[in-house]
C-alpha cells in the first residue's frame, strides 16, 4: 500500500479522434462508434466482460437458488440439523463446531459455515451486496470526482486550492486505514449530517466510505484534463460567444470528459469491490448478518484448516469478479483512449 | 578386577553418592510446602507461552494471563488453596498466620503477619506495607480497587486523592506485625479480595519499582522479572521464600514466560515442545486437531467459573414483559450453542456456575438445558406478551465466537415472533456501551468470569440496584428488584458456606421466577501441555487463577 499518489494519469489528448480515425481508416466515424469498434475487436476484454455479466447474473438469481434447490435463506442457522449424504445422516455442524463441506447437491452445495448457514446461498447474496456496494460507490466516486475535478480545474484560484488540498489530505491516508478508521467511527451511531441520518447498519455507510476515499484518485486526473481543456480553442470560442462559466462547463468541458470517466468506472468498480472486501474482512464493512464476500472470507479464515471452503469459495468469486472487471476495464481504456494508461492504485 | 575395573567401581560409587546427595538436596528444597504438584520431576526450567500480562505493577493487572504470572510471586495475607477443582476456592492463610474470624459485628478482621518474612530482595515485610498496597490500589484507580471501598475511610481517601492521608479502617503495627481492617458494614467478600495477588504487600519504598516496567519485590516461591515487556518475562526461584504451610515451593529454577499474540504459533510451539504450556486456548481451528492427536496433553474444564447469558433489558420493550423473557429462555437450544463454541460450552440453566458454593442444579422450568428448546411454547408466550413483530436489536462484539452466538440468537428471536437484527461493536468498547443506559441496548451477548469464588461476585455486579449507580453498569438488563436487593443485603455478612441454600434460592428466583436473564452455560477453557509435562497429575487447574503454575511438574 503506497501513501504516494500512484495513479498514472497521463492523458495525452492532443492526438485528435480525427487523427486516430484516419490512422484506422475510419474517417468520419464518431468517436463513440470508433471506440466501440475497437472494443469489439478486443476478444479477451469482451470475454472477461461477459464473465462479469455471468457473475452479476448468478448473484441476481440468488433467490431462485435459495428458494429452490437450497431450501433456505442466507440468514437461517441450521446448527443442529442433519442431512442425508450417501444414505448416511450427517451433522450440518459437528458437535466440535466443524461445518459440513461441499455436498455438490442442492442443499449445502458449497457446504455450510460455522452457524450452519448455506455457503452457496450466502455466496450469491453476498455477491449482491459486494456488487451493489462496489457499483454504487464507483458511481458516486465518479460523479463527485467529475464535479470536483471540473470545478477545481475550470474555476481555479481559491476554489482549486481548497478542493486540491482537501483531496491531498484524503490521499495522504492509506486507503484501507482510512476506510477502517471511518468504518469504526461510524459503526456505533451511524452518520448524521443535518437532516440526513444513515443508520450504523446501513449499507450506505460502506458505500459512502469507499466513495470518499477514492475521489482523489479520479478527481485529480480529471482536474488535470480540465486545466488543459479550458485553454482549448472551442472553449475560447464559447467564451467569446458570451457563454457563462456554468454553460461552458456543462456544454463544452463535460462532454470531453465522458470518455475518461467511462474508462475509470470499471476500474473503480473493481477497486471498490476489493476495498469493500478488505473492510468486510476487517469487520467494518457490511454488518452481520448480511453477507458479503469480504465478511465471508474474514469469517472463513478463522477456520481455514477445518473448513477451507469457507474462505476459498468467496475468495475465488472475488478474484474472478475483480479480474474480469480489470481486464474488461483495460479493454475499455484501450478502446476509448489507446494512449492513456489509467490505473487506480493505492 | 583390573586397574580399569577398579576405577570404574570408584566412579560408580562416586556417582551414586552424588545422586543421593542431590536427591537429599531436592527433598530439602521441596520440603515445607504442601498442596499442589503431582510429585513429578522438578528443577530446571520450563517455558510458558502467553499473549502476555497486561501490566508489570501487581496492583494494576486485569487479565487472567497476568494473575497466573503474578500469583507465584506475590502471596497476599490470605491466599487460595493450591488444589485443583472446588478445593482451590478455599481461602487459606498466606502471609498472615491464620484466617481471622470477624469481630465487631462482622466488620473487623485482625491479621497477624508471620514472623521473619522477607521480600525477594531480602528486605523485611512490614505491616504498613499492606496499607501502602491498598492505598496504591485506591489511588491508582486500579480495576480491583472497588473491592476495597468498603473499608472504613477508603471512599474518602479515594475522593481526596491525597496519598499521604491515612485510611482509618486499616490499622497496622510494624513492631508486632498486626493488621486490623475495619469495614463500613459486614461483608465476607473482603477475605476473598484480600486473597488475590493485587492485595499482596510489596515494600513501600520500592512500590512502584524504579522502572514502571519492572515489578516490585514480593513474597512468593518465585521472583517475577520483566526482560522485555512485550516479549519475555521470567519467574526465578526465590531463595528468600520461607516455609509456609500449604503453599508449595518452586518446582522449577526458572519459568520463562514467552509473550506472543499469535495464538496459532503458541499452539504449534506447545505441540512441538518449544513451549511447555500456553495460557491461551488453541484457536477454534486448531482445537479439533489438538483434541484428536494429543488427548492426553489437553484438559478442558469450565474454569475459572463463568456464566454465559443474554441480558434482557427489563426497562425496554419487549423484555419489560416476563412472558417475552420467558419465551427467550424456552427457545434457546444449548446444543446449537455448544457447536458455536466448538464443543467448549457446558450447558446450564443456573445463573451461578457449578463450581461455586451456593450452586444447586435448578429444576429448570424451561426444560433440560442440554435438550432442544421449545419454540412453540416460546411463540405462544411472545403472542401473550403482545410484542409479536417487535423490533429487537441483538448487541454483540467482534470477538470470536460472539458474532456467531449473536447470529444464532437473532435467528431464534426471529423464529419465535420478533423482528431481530444485530449490532456488532468492537470488543474494546462493547461492555462500556451496553452498560450505558442512554444506548438502550435491548438484549445481547454478555458473560461473567468470577473475580473471586463468592456467589455475591455474580449477583451484586450483575443484578443489583447498587450496580446501577455506576455510569457504566454490568447490570446490562437494568434489573432493579427489591427482593434481590434485600436478599443481597442479608447475605453480605454471611459466609457462602453458611448461606449456600439462600444463594441457591436466589438463583432459582432469578431464573425460574423472573427470567431476568437467558443463561445457556459456561465456557470450558483448555490447559494444553507439552509432551514432557505431566498433564495428568500436575495440570494445576485452579478455580481462581485458571492454572496454578506452582502445581506444574514434568513427567517422571
Amino acid at each position: 500500500m503506497a501513501t504516494e499518489p500512484a495513479t498514472d494519469f497521463s492523458f495525452e489528448r492532443p492526438a485528435t479522434y480525427e487523427e486516430e480515425a484516419r490512422r484506422e481508416g475510419a474517417h468520419g466515424v464518431s468517436p463513440w462508434r470508433l471506440a466501440l469498434r475497437r472494443l469489439k475487436r478486443n476478444r479477451v476484454a469482451l470475454a472477461f466482460g461477459f464473465l462479469f455479466i455471468v457473475v452479476v447474473g448468478l448473484c441476481l438469481a440468488a433467490p431462485l437458488w435459495a428458494n429452490g434447490p437450497a431450501h433456505t435463506d442466507p440468514f437461517k442457522n441450521h446448527l443442529t440439523e442433519t442431512i442425508v449424504l450417501d444414505g448416511k445422516k450427517t451433522n450440518v455442524v459437528s458437535l466440535e463446531g466443524t461445518p459440513i463441506g461441499p455436498t455438490w447437491k442442492g442443499r449445502f452445495f458449497l457446504g455450510a459455515d460455522t452457524n450452519g448457514r448455506d455457503t452457496a446461498v450466502r455466496l450469491l447474496y453476498g455477491g449482491r451486496n459486494s456488487l451493489l456496494i462496489g457499483c454504487a460507490a464507483a458511481l458516486i466516486t465518479a460523479c463527485l470526482s467529475v464535479l470536483l475535478g471540473t470545478l477545481a480545474g475550470f474555476v481555479r484560484g481559491f476554489t482549486d486550492t481548497v478542493i486540491s488540498r482537501t483531496l491531498d489530505v484524503i490521499w495522504a491516508f492509506p486507503v484501507i486505514l482510512l476506510g477502517v478508521a471511518l468504518g469504526t467511527a461510524l459503526s456505533l451511531q451511524g452518520l448524521e449530517l443535518g437532516p440526513v441520518k444513515v443508520g450504523a447498519d446501513s449499507k450506505l455507510i460502506p458505500i459512502l466510505i469507499i466513495s470518499v476515499v477514492y475521489v482523489p484518485y479520479m478527481a485529480r486526473p480529471i482536474r488535470g484534463q480540465v486545466l488543459a481543456l479550458r485553454e482549448k480553442e472551442f472553449v475560447e470560442a464559447a467564451r467569446a460567444q458570451g457563454a457563462n462559466p456554468l454553460r461552458i462547463m456543462v456544454s463544452e468541458i463535460l462532454p470531453n470528459l465522458s470518455s475518461t470517466a467511462i474508462v475509470f468506472v470499471p476500474l473503480l468498480v473493481a477497486n471498490a469491490i476489493l476495498l469493500e472486501a478488505a473492510l468486510g474482512f476487517l469487520g467494518v464493512g457490511v454488518k452481520p448478518p448480511e453477507p458479503s464476500w469480504g465478511t465471508m472470507i474474514g469469517d472463513g479464515v478463522k477456520h481455514i484448516l477445518s473448513g477451507p471452503h469457507l474462505a476459498i469459495v468467496p475468495g475465488l468469486m472475488l478474484v474472478t469478479t475483480v479480474l474480469a472487471l480489470n481486464v474488461f476495464g483495460d479493454g475499455v481504456r484501450d478502446a476509448f483512449d489507446p494512449r492513456a494508461t489509467v490505473r487506480v492504485e493505492h | 578386577m583390573g586397574k580399569f575395573g577398579r576405577r570404574a567401581v570408584v566412579l560408580l560409587v562416586a556417582c551414586l553418592s552424588l545422586f543421593v546427595i542431590a536427591a537429599c538436596g531436592d527433598d530439602d528444597d521441596d520440603g515445607g510446602g504442601g498442596g499442589g504438584g503431582g510429585g513429578g520431576q522438578t528443577g530446571g526450567e520450563i517455558s510458558i507461552g502467553t499473549v502476555g500480562p497486561d501490566n508489570a505493577d501487581p496492583v494494576l493487572w486485569q487479565t487472567l494471563q497476568a494473575v497466573q504470572a503474578f500469583a507465584p510471586a506475590y502471596v497476599p495475607l490470605m491466599t487460595y488453596a493450591h488444589e485443583e477443582g472446588s478445593a482451590g476456592a478455599k481461602v487459606i492463610p498466606g502471609l498472615a498466620e491464620e484466617v481471622p474470624e470477624p469481630t465487631n459485628g462482622g466488620k473487623t478482621y485482625a491479621f497477624m503477619l508471620r514472623k521473619g518474612l522477607k521480600y525477594s530482595d531480602g528486605s523485611p515485610v512490614k505491616a504498613s506495607d499492606f496499607e501502602n498496597t491498598i492505598k496504591r490500589l485506591l489511588k491508582l484507580g486500579a480495576a480491583w480497587s472497588g473491592f476495597f471501598t468498603g473499608i472504613e475511610g477508603a471512599a474518602d481517601f479515594t475522593e481526596k486523592g491525597d496519598f499521604s492521608a491515612d485510611i482509618p479502617g486499616i490499622e497496622t503495627d510494624d513492631k508486632t506485625g498486626k493488621i486490623k481492617v475495619t469495614l463500613v458494614q459486614p461483608d465476607t467478600k473482603i477475605l476473598y479480595a484480600l486473597a488475590e495477588p493485587y492485595a499482596a504487600p510489596t515494600p513501600a519504598a520500592k512500590s512502584p519499582a524504579k522502572s514502571l516496567k519492572q515489578p516490585p519485590p514480593g513474597v512468593g516461591p518465585y521472583t517475577l522479572e520483566v526482560v522485555d515487556f512485550s516479549r519475555k518475562w521470567v519467574l526465578k526461584k526465590n531463595p528468600n521464600f520461607p516455609d509456609i504451610p500449604d503453599i508449595p515451593k518452586a518446582n522449577f529454577d526458572t519459568i520463562n514466560i514467552d509473550v506472543s499474540d499469535n495464538v496459532t504459533k503458541l499452539t504449534q510451539d506447545v505441540i512441538s515442545g518449544t513451549l511447555d504450556f500456553m495460557t491461551e486456548d488453541p484457536t477454534g481451528d486448531q482445537l479439533p486437531e489438538v483434541r484428536e492427536k494429543y488427548p492426553e496433553r489437553i484438559k478442558e474444564e469450565p474454569n475459572p467459573p463463568n456464566t454465559y447469558y443474554f441480558f434482557l433489558n427489563v426497562t425496554l420493550p419487549p423484555f419489560d414483559k416476563q412472558e417475552a423473557r420467558e419465551a427467550v429462555n424456552y427457545a434457546l437450544d444449548s446444543n446449537a450453542l455448544v457447536r458455536v463454541f466448538g464443543g467448549r460450552l457446558q450447558p446450564s440453566c443456573n445463573f451461578l456456575p457449578p463450581q461455586l458454593v451456593g450452586y444447586k442444579e435448578l429444576d429448570c422450568k424451561y426444560g433440560d438445558p442440554s435438550k432442544p428448546g421449545d419454540i412453540d411454547k416460546a411463540k405462544e408466550l411472545v403472542k401473550q406478551s403482545g410484542y409479536e413483530g417487535q423490533d429487537v436489536t441483538v448487541w454483540t462484539n467482534n470477538k470470536d465466537p460472539r458474532p456467531a452466538i449473536a447470529d444464532y440468537y437473532r435467528d431464534v428471536l426471529n423464529q419465535i415472533g420478533f423482528k431481530a437484527d444485530i449490532k456488532t461493536l468492537d470488543q474494546q468498547v462493547y461492555f462500556e456501551q451496553v452498560g450505558l443506559k442512554r444506548n438502550k441496548a435491548q438484549t445481547g451477548f454478555t458473560d461473567w468470569f468470577q473475580d473471586y469464588p463468592h456467589p455475591g461476585d455474580f449477583f451484586e455486579p450483575l443484578l443489583s440496584s447498587e450496580a446501577l449507580k455506576a455510569e457504566v453498569t454490568f447490570n446490562e438488563g437494568f434489573v432493579s428488584d427489591p427482593f434481590i436487593d434485600k436478599k443481597l443485603e442479608e447475605l453480605r455478612g454471611k459466609t457462602p458456606e453458611e448461606s449456600a441454600d439462600e444463594w441457591a434460592e436466589l438463583d432459582d428466583y432469578v431464573i425460574n421466577k423472573k427470567a431476568y436473564v437467558a443463561v445457556y452455560g459456561g465456557e470450558k477453557s483448555t490447559s494444553f501441555f507439552s509432551e514432557r509435562m505431566d498433564a495428568e497429575n500436575c495440570a494445576g487447574i485452579h478455580p481462581v487463577w485458571k492454572n496454578d503454575w506452582l502445581q506444574f511438574c514434568k513427567k517422571g
